[in-house]
């Protein structure tokens, strides 16, 4: 049985690299690795806003240091409008106004008395600090979690749908129906390639994007919730390919489940905005446990317990798919 | 043309070659919705307080910046302000003023305004007296769609490129390609079948995109025209090259995703980086750089190099197709 599944995990090793996969999975990793360290990064920084005082008598002695001061209201308008989260403070008629560009009501609350703070700066108390990520830790975490999430989801749920539809095309199946070798060794097999190829895209992606002391410390937490994202797309990858007929509908309603199942899951767990059902969308549930491998946040035991019974029963789902289409084949 | 009637009819029974057709075209729609949806609630502050801590004026004084979130216990505050998703600020009493708690990996902007919220607090009576104008805000997604348009812009136009591909291996794998090889019809037939099957859908899907996405002036939809009909007819160019070289449908899929990506990536990281001397040169041997730095300069009214991508992607189209001519000749 070992000599079996060796012989068929070595034959969808071939058929994976023939088919390009490993070549696409490091073009992607350079690619995902180039754009977190040279893009993202540089993108993910907001600083506080600017403040700009106008203020020809020169009222104003004990402003801090963080405030610029311009020479005309020509000037404040022309910073302003290329600085639009800036505020502007005119102190040349005596009493000081706040002048901005009107954003959130909340924010814009915030950004002119900020501004007016500045001109009488006293001392506060520093924030407490109760995390242990820096700003830049935080973004680049964040962002290996999701091009994972939506790569693990892309190269398990498509590569396995390809290489079994090239299988059924070629007759794989048919000849498999009268092999002496048990059947469920042909999905193992299956399974074991893809969970290894994620698992080393996964360990390189942490690695190469979140360091090598930070992703060290997080890859046992990551490569389990990377294991259990991968199963259950290559298995679900299965169950299409065993289900549908052409791999082109395959590729389309593909691309169309992956722009509007992976949309709302990165909105809800990575910005402050919060669907009401959400809670129901089975991905967010498996995104949020893999980011919660990335933060260090614990995981309930409910979460492991409903992701085992998922992988089993979509096994059981795959197994009978395949047993019926051996049948239809024989 | 009896031939290129069959490729019509043929393109159009097939749902994906469509739906791909369609795809850039709805994404322009929703990028034009988007433009009229604000998402400045996105950079609002979050604060959360522990319950019965803080007094209702105090409460009340928060709220003027931000929604305010009442935790039973200080684990479940901390659990929030801790929340990597979110960018919570804790805030308890502390004697007759506040303090702030933050996770620490927020950006710039909160951790400062958590560092400047007791002083806040302090003047706050100060604060209510003076006079605040407010302007009316220029679009705040404008810089993102500038980069976006082009970008989608760029997908409609290499469309073509998958139409053709998947064309041509369908018909590998179907074995009409067998059939062609002994049909009457010479080379430059095929090759004028093949080609303006994936430009015209390419030039199509583009110029919707276009009309949906740009308001321009005549002389400049001119230009833009020009270079959509030009890139249109490189993609249908490489999309002829993906299929000769594709064994099969994964891997011209496969293929078609490099490529795209490589369209996609060049072009946006030139934006982003904005390269200068031979790195830029060398960036425009990939023909989405010259049609992405051609709509961009349109779309700040450079007509100058606008005209010069066109150049650029003139002599793309006749590069790739002596080439593609050489390799048909040399089979």
């Amino acid at each position: 049985m070992r000599k079996d599944f060796c012989a068929l995990f070595k034959k969808d090793c071939r058929m994976l690299s023939s088919g390009k996969f490993f070549l696409m999975a490091a073009a992607f990793l350079a690619l995902y690795t180039a754009y977190v360290n040279f893009g993202y990064i540089r993108f993910m920084r907001m600083e506080p806003y600017n403040v700009y005082l106008y203020d020809p008598a020169g009222t104003q002695t004990g402003k801090s240091p963080l405030v610029q001061t311009v020479s005309s209201m020509e000037d404040m308008n022309a910073v302003l409008l290329s600085d639009a989260n800036g505020v502007g403070l005119d102190a040349s008629a005596g009493e000081v106004q706040a002048v901005l560009y009107k954003g959130a009501k909340h924010v814009d609350r915030h950004r002119a008395d900020y501004a007016l703070s500045l001109l009488r700066p006293s001392v506060s108390p520093a924030p407490e600090i109760l995390g242990t990520n820096t700003p830049e830790q935080k973004v680049r975490k964040e962002i290996t979690c999701e091009l994972l999430f939506f790569e693990l989801a892309a190269v398990g749920f498509l590569g396995i749908a390809a290489i079994l539809f090239r299988e059924k095309g070629m007759g794989v199946i048919r000849v498999h129906a009268i092999l002496p070798v048990q059947k469920d060794l042909f999905l193992l097999s299956k399974l074991a390639v893809f969970l290894l190829s994620d698992l080393a895209f996964a360990v390189l992606l942490t690695l190469l994007n979140t360091g090598l002391t930070d992703g060290a410390a997080v890859l046992p937490a990551v490569l389990l919730q990377t294991a259990i994202l991968s199963l259950m797309m290559a298995l679900v990858g299965l169950l299409c390919a065993l289900l549908l007929k052409d791999f082109r509908q395959f590729t389309l309603a593909y691309l169309v489940i992956a722009i509007f199942a992976a949309t709302p899951v990165f909105l809800s767990a990575n910005t402050s905005v919060k669907l009401a059902w959400i809670g129901y969308h089975p991905f967010y549930h498996i995104y949020m446990g893999l980011k919660n491998a990335y933060f260090g946040t614990n995981i309930s035991p409910g979460y492991y317990v409903g992701a085992v019974s998922v992988i089993v029963l979509l096994f059981l789902a795959v197994r009978l798919a395949f047993h019926r289409e051996i049948g239809k084949e024989g | 043309m009896r031939g290129l009637k069959y490729q019509l009819k043929s393109i159009l029974r097939d749902k994906f070659c469509l739906m791909t057709f369609l795809l850039p075209v709805l994404v322009a729609v929703a990028l034009n919705f988007m433009g009229s949806i604000d998402l400045s609630t996105l950079g609002e502050l979050h604060f959360g307080v522990l319950k019965n801590d803080l007094s209702p004026q105090t409460v009340t004084w928060l709220e003027r910046y931000g929604p305010v979130t009442a935790y039973e216990t200080q684990e479940e505050l901390t659990a929030a302000v801790k929340e990597p998703s979110t960018n919570v600020i804790g805030v308890k009493a502390d004697g007759d003023s506040i303090k702030t708690a933050i996770s620490g990996d927020e950006l710039d902007i909160f951790q400062q305004a958590a560092a400047t919220l007791p002083a806040l607090y302090e003047q706050r009576a100060e604060a209510e007296l003076v006079k605040v104008l407010t302007l009316e805000r220029p679009d705040i997604l404008e810089s993102f769609q500038d980069i976006f348009i082009p970008a989608v812009l760029i997908v409609a136009m290499f469309m073509g490129c998958t139409f053709n591909a998947m064309n041509i291996i369908s018909e590998k794998e179907d074995g009409v390609a067998f059939i062609n090889e002994i049909l009457p019809m010479t080379p430059s037939q095929y090759i004028f079948q093949k080609v303006v099957v994936g430009f015209l859908f390419g030039s199509l899907s583009s110029i919707v995109t276009a009309c949906i996405c740009f308001r321009l002036s005549w002389q400049n939809f001119g230009l833009l025209l020009a270079l959509i009909v030009l890139s249109s007819f490189v993609a249908a160019l490489i999309g002829l090259f993906i299929g000769k070289l594709s064994e099969g449908l994964m891997i011209g899929v496969v293929y078609i995703k490099i490529v795209m990506l490589l369209f996609l990536a060049v072009p946006i990281l030139c934006a982003l980086i904005g390269p200068s001397g031979p790195l830029a040169v060398i960036c425009n041997i990939v023909p989405s750089q010259p049609a992405f730095d051609g709509i961009m300069a349109l779309s700040a009214g450079n007509t100058g190099t606008a005209v010069k991508d066109v150049g650029i992607l003139t002599v793309h189209c006749i590069v790739w197709f002596s080439l593609y001519i050489l390799i048909l000749q040399k089979r």
